[in-house]
């Protein structure tokens, strides 16, 4: 059905436009480089040809004047959706056009800001890609030869915005979201991929700002201390009674 | 259609320029240099080693030797960087202050640096709360949770938006290993607390109040504002008297009036200055009495004076007084609006149904269109024939160009002593009056004449109530 078509189109979107972020502000950092320039344009391929994507199907959902309004009110949220997803592209999409213009890379003293991040990219342009692994293939002087299809490419996605301005009329102060405050709380997402403890030590930093981070903190300790002594008792006893079979 | 960034923001909310902020960007790398740069040192976490930590003590020396400053100085520009966000602390992240002693700062990515073209979005600031919410599983400080719930009720429609791209932003920042996390993590909170400081706090990003212009525009084709100004400058700069001498002298100075009495608004000979002003613009001739009387007698030649009659009386209409505006607007449209008036003036249809629709109910400003049709014309047509005609050749031929004062010390005191004071505005106002009423009695009757002829060819159709009071 168009609804669910829309949503997954829009998902997707949604979840190109996160990664962009992640690789803009990268940029300019110790973690930018080649491969990441790469990874920029290539994101941001994807992402200009999911939102055509979705304004074609959209408008053409709202276009037509024969759904009923309760249909119409879902279509409306979704294009708040889409629109707003694409405010935060071409803000991106500006940024990054900028701060590839005062860091490019292949100049004799390049300055990269010492962020702190050294890692590499790959894995948040993976996910954007939708691929297991990326492959680049760029050519030396990307960063210089990127910024002109930057340029282009927002001037479309500025033109896009307008031409969306114009022709769809969706007030978007009239539409209702489906989510409560602390939704974001009730799905299920886990926290870390290694338990809690492990995220709240790595913290440490912030260690005076959570009483209750310092208690989970001393809570997991406990645990893992707990828990090797029980499997050390456990050897022994198992090495006891082998020593005494034998 | 929802507010966005600056770039499209038509409600004028245009941030100031800080122009410390490219300065500031320029230092900062120089201070990346691995050889003359700030030294770095990797902080020790329990499980991670995080590279590119510097402490507070090596930055503040840093500079001082750069700029050599001594430290107090230094110390103070290092907190201006850390206020503004470049630099952000390690530990005690909530005070943005720079301690000179071994605490750890880290560099900001150019992505989070403070700039004057981006404004900061309430959208991102909800969708970082949103983040937060998820990692501290509800438990948000009290000023981040007032900020959620203001947020969530005022910019609902896009709470949508905002989950989900929370979560994403979420899932997205997972890809990446431990310690870049850890880092972006600090990053992020430390954006924010320089944009959206805890209560209590100052924010160094505080510039006072919007501007109307954006500065960022690129200026309007043609002339910009500078070239106007510039142009402006240098055609009135000898006509100023701060700027350059005023002939004969200047009464302030000097106690002598004589530069009053030869400007005088009705003199019979004006001096070489005030006619060169005459040139500028026509706004300028139409302003300064004399030169209205020249230009009338220049129209009065021509038969176009009801041009300049209507002008003036719309002017009067405009700045008269209520009660009388009545009669004078009515006394206007006989005389010059009619059909059949004494002084038809010739304005396009449209202007003249507006007009006449208009005088059913008059005010104050109901003569506007027709008004400024009637400037517009003298302005492109009359006014260039007037600076090329004998009337006006004839003034510039006998203006009077005063020898300039030179008086002594006594005779200035002389002069001091001599001082009385001007005409009373009231006697002014009085004559002005008296030659007005001169001159109305005074319509030229040719004028009259050769309009009634005129009339006679053309047709003109309008429709008007008032016609049936009309002969």
């Amino acid at each position: 059905m168009g609804k669910d078509e829309c949503k997954t189109m829009l998902d997707a979107l949604n979840k190109v436009t996160a990664c962009y972020r992640h690789l803009v502000i990268a940029l300019g950092s110790t973690s930018d480089s080649q491969n990441l320039r790469e990874e920029l344009k290539r994101t941001r391929k994807k992402a200009q040809e999911l939102a055509v994507a979705n304004r074609t199907k959209l408008t053409s959902l709202l276009k037509d004047k024969s759904i009923s309004k309760d249909d119409r009110a879902e279509y409306e949220r979704l294009w708040v959706l889409f629109s707003s997803s694409m405010e935060l592209l071409e803000v991106d999409m500006k940024r990054s056009l900028e701060i590839g213009q005062d860091f490019p890379l292949k100049v004799p003293t390049r300055h990269l800001i010492q962020t702190g991040m050294t890692g590499s990219t790959t894995t948040v342009a993976a996910r954007a890609m939708s691929v297991q692994n990326m492959k680049y293939e760029a050519d030396s002087n990307i960063d210089t030869a990127d910024l002109r299809d930057l340029q282009c490419e927002i001037s479309q996605v500025s033109q896009m915005m307008e031409e969306m301005e114009m022709k769809v009329q969706v007030a978007p102060w009239a539409v209702e979201a489906k989510q409560e405050a602390g939704a974001e709380l009730k799905s299920n997402m886990s926290v870390g991929n290694s338990s809690v403890g492990v995220i709240s030590i790595c913290e440490e930093e912030p260690k005076e700002e959570d009483g209750g981070g310092n208690r989970d903190a001393g809570f997991a300790s406990i645990c893992a201390v707990l828990v090797f002594f029980v499997i050390v008792t456990v050897a022994v006893v198992l090495g006891y009674l082998v020593i005494n079979m034998s | 259609m929802t507010i966005r960034n600056t770039l499209r923001d038509h409600g004028q909310r245009y941030r100031p320029r800080m122009a410390c902020l490219k300065k500031v960007e320029k230092l900062l790398l120089e201070m990346q240099d691995p050889k003359t740069g700030v030294k770095s040192q990797p902080q020790r976490l329990v499980i991670t080693t995080i590279p590119h930590a510097i402490t507070g003590e090596d930055i503040i020396a840093w500079l001082a030797d750069r700029f050599q400053v001594d430290t107090q100085e230094a110390r103070n520009f290092v907190s201006m960087l850390v206020a503004l966000g470049y630099i952000y602390p390690l530990q005690d992240h909530r005070r943005l202050v720079i301690k000179p002693d071994a605490s750890l700062y880290r560099f900001q990515t150019p992505y989070f640096w403070p700039t004057q073209q981006w404004p900061v979005e309430d959208t991102d600031y909800a969708i970082y709360l949103a983040k937060r919410n998820i990692r501290k599983r509800g438990i948000l400080e009290l000023h981040e949770q007032e900020h959620y719930n203001r947020l969530h009720k005022w910019m609902n429609h896009k709470w949508d938006f905002v989950v989900m791209q929370a979560k994403e932003q979420y899932r997205a920042a997972k890809e990446r290993k431990k310690p870049d996390r850890v880092v972006f993590e600090c990053q992020e909170r430390a954006y924010w607390v320089v944009h959206r400081p805890p209560p209590g706090t100052v924010s160094a990003m505080d510039y006072g109040l919007d501007r109307l212009t954006d500065p960022n525009a690129d200026e309007v084709t043609g002339e910009s504002l500078c070239d106007l100004l510039v142009k402006y400058c240098s055609t009135y700069k000898s006509h100023d008297p701060f700027l350059s001498n005023c002939l004969p002298s200047n009464p302030w100075l000097t106690d002598d009036a004589t530069y009053w009495s030869l400007n005088m608004p009705s003199v019979e000979i004006p001096t070489k200055m005030r006619v060169e002003r005459w040139t500028f613009s026509f706004a300028e001739l139409l302003s300064d009495p004399r030169g209205r009387d020249d230009f009338r007698l220049f129209l009065k030649k021509e038969f176009s004076g009801e041009n300049l009659a209507f002008w003036e009386g719309c002017e009067d209409l405009k700045w008269g007084e209520a009660a009388t505006m009545r009669e004078k607007a009515e006394h206007i449209y006989k005389t010059f609006l009619a059909r059949g008036a004494p002084r038809w003036i010739n304005i396009d249809g449209k202007t003249m149904e507006v007009t006449v629709k208009g005088l059913k109910h008059p005010h104050r400003y109901v003569l506007d269109p027709a008004q400024t049709h009637i400037y517009m014309l003298m302005k492109k047509d009359s006014y260039g024939r007037y600076q090329k005609s004998p009337v006006f050749k004839d003034t510039v031929k006998k203006a009077i160009c005063p020898e300039e004062h030179r008086y002594s010390d006594a005779q200035l005191q002389q002069n001091a002593k001599k001082r009385r004071p001007s005409l009373s505005p009231i006697i002014l106002r009085q004559m002005e009056q008296e030659q007005r009423a001169k001159m109305a009695a005074n319509v030229d009757i040719t004028q009259v004449m050769s309009k009634l002829s005129k009339q006679g060819k053309e047709a003109h159709v309008f429709s008007s109530g008032r016609d049936q009071k009309q002969s």
